[in-house]
């Protein structure tokens, strides 16, 4: 190894160890990329391999979804009940918002409405999701109003915790100036507690965000009139397993989608006024 | 600045002030009286939906039914089954898990590989391997423990790779420095590090899993809570489905309760004594 070295150093100009790091530098990225495809292509031979061991009727292959999801996006309908369940889904969310909020508000703030719900919720919390969207089901019946219920009541124990979890790590200095500055309770309110709890509250949304669609459309699976779940179900009912997957693919793609673009960028903007806050929670 | 300034009257100090409350007063804002009372809301709340929407089955109703299914002897084999497929699906998850989550926090290379099918194994429904699951095995016990590992993995796997990143850097630096063996490394450095995160992942696949397996059940139709739910459910009788219901999530929060919390206790005994 020393004779290596040895043998190398004479020969290497001055600047080349930059130019070797940058090389090696290059040669990593490449190296993770190419990975990054094998990903990918491991994910696409595992179900091809698989749609070959069921047979394609119980397993599609990935080009039999693709033709489908080409024949769903052409058709031009998926978008009504695209926008149908994403509108359910922030429904529900506004929903959970209205009444975790303040539940979070009084937990944080108060001992006592601490321990009035705190088992609630955390029971709420751990309640598997079938439970909601059957429950919601039996609520309201076959209406519009049952995936809004359920997304509700999925997100809204997070949102309370997350918002009482916030509520308590206010700024105590901050409070107890504005009280010897003779701010009204009301004022501080306004102007301390809720743009403290404003970033909880979105991290909570953004957290159930990916629990929230999949109930969504769970819900809509068991009893829907429209939506992407009660377009699942009606072609899992025809046996159409092709179409199941493609509609569950756009709907993922869909979902990141508005993830990326309404969530991030309204979060951006509902926050920009605290930079440093920001780039530390996303 | 208190010895100078002479007290407002309005404002006294907390001991003060908690002598003053009667002993009454302070019962009922202890947090006992808060459970209690918040026992007896949902208890009215339950009432009072019952009351306004009647496919809503009220307490009395869910009782009877409960003691039915206790009397049919329904109870016990359905839960054991559904505890069974549950138990190897999560157990299943928690060990491959941890082993691609370890992989996926120690090397670059191994996250760059396993990053993409995590990400598309988190954002597929439990619905859709429910359906794919039922159809591929049919309705034995196969279904629902695949749907179960299937949900619950990615999710122990995020949490685990986590958790390894989190790693002292100073000290992965001084094994490799210093040629301590893959293996050991990961017994003495890395397992003991990430065990909160392990619990913390394994803690959520339950919650995935009870999920993914009461799906499976319902639409794989091969015995457990999750089809003896259905039953109820297809036969229009609500109040058979809240009991099950009532049953389960009874059951699930005695396990976090008694057992989950105990058990991470325990595995936390050497960090909590040190601090």
């Amino acid at each position: 190894m020393t004779d290596q070295l040895v043998g190398a150093a004479p020969v290497a100009p001055p600047a080349d160890p930059e130019a070797g790091a940058k090389r090696t530098a290059r040669r990593r990225r490449w190296r993770l990329t190419g990975l990054v495809i094998l990903g990918w292509l491991a994910l696409y031979g595992v179900w091809e391999y698989g749609s070959w061991w069921f047979g394609s009727r119980l397993l599609p292959t990935p080009y039999e979804v693709l033709l489908s999801a080409v024949e769903i996006v052409e058709s031009g309908n998926f978008l009504t009940d695209f926008s149908a369940s994403v509108l359910k889904t922030f429904a529900g969310f506004g929903v959970a918002a209205a009444v975790g909020a303040p539940i979070g508000y009084l937990m944080g703030r108060y001992n006592y409405w601490r321990a009035f719900f705190h088992d609630g919720v955390t029971i709420a919390g751990t309640i598997p999701a079938i439970v909601y969207a059957v429950m919601s089901l039996i609520v309201f019946g076959l209406s519009n109003l049952g995936p809004i219920l359920a997304v509700a009541l999925v997100s809204a124990p997070y949102i309370a915790l997350n918002v009482a979890e916030g509520i308590r790590g206010v700024d105590k200095s901050l409070v107890t100036m504005s009280e010897a500055f003779g701010r009204t309770p009301q004022q501080i309110r306004k102007e301390v507690l809720i743009p403290t709890i404003v970033p909880y509250v979105f991290a909570a949304i953004r957290m159930c965000f990916a629990v929230a669609w999949k109930v969504e459309a769970l819900t809509e699976v068991f009893g829907g009139r429209n939506g992407v779940g009660f377009q699942i179900r009606t072609e899992y009912q025809l046996y159409d397993i092709a179409a199941v997957l493609a509609w569950m693919f756009l709907f993922i793609v869909f979902m990141l989608i508005i993830e990326r673009l309404v969530l991030a960028k309204s979060e951006a903007r509902l926050l920009s006024w605290r930079p440093q806050e920001r780039s530390s929670a996303l | 600045m208190s010895t100078t300034m002479t007290p407002v009257k309005a404002r006294r100090s907390t001991t003060e002030k908690e002598q003053e409350t009667p002993a009454w007063k302070k019962r009922l804002t202890s947090d006992n009286a808060a459970r209690v009372a918040a026992l007896l809301s949902f208890f009215l709340f339950w009432v009072l939906m019952s009351a306004l929407f009647e496919r809503v089955p009220g307490p009395i109703e869910v009782v009877q039914r409960l003691v039915e299914e206790f009397q049919r002897g329904e109870v016990f084999g359905n839960f054991g089954m559904t505890l069974y497929r549950f138990g190897v699906g999560v157990a299943l998850a928690t060990v491959v898990g941890i082993a691609v989550g370890v992989i996926m926090g120690l090397s670059q290379l191994g996250r760059a590989f396993f990053e993409s099918p995590v990400l598309v194994g988190l954002s597929i429904p439990a619905i859709i391997w429910s359906f794919l699951t039922v159809m591929w095995f049919g309705f034995g016990d196969l279904s629902p423990i695949i749907t179960t590992f299937l949900t619950s993995v990615p999710f122990v796997i995020v949490n685990v790779a986590q958790g390894v990143r989190g790693v002292s850097r100073d000290l992965r630096d001084m094994s490799t420095t210093y040629n301590v063996p893959f293996s050991r490394r990961v017994r003495d450095l890395v397992l003991p590090a990430v065990t909160g995160y392990v619990a913390a992942g394994v803690r959520f696949a339950i919650i995935i899993g009870w999920n993914g397996v009461l799906l499976a059940e319902w639409f794989g139709g091969g015995g457990g809570v999750g089809y003896r739910a259905r039953w109820w459910y297809d036969a229009n009788r609500f109040g058979g489905f809240a009991a099950w219901v009532v049953l389960f999530v009874g059951f699930i929060v005695l396990l976090d309760r008694f057992v989950l919390d105990r058990v991470i206790q325990r595995a936390f005994r050497w960090r909590d004594a040190s601090a």
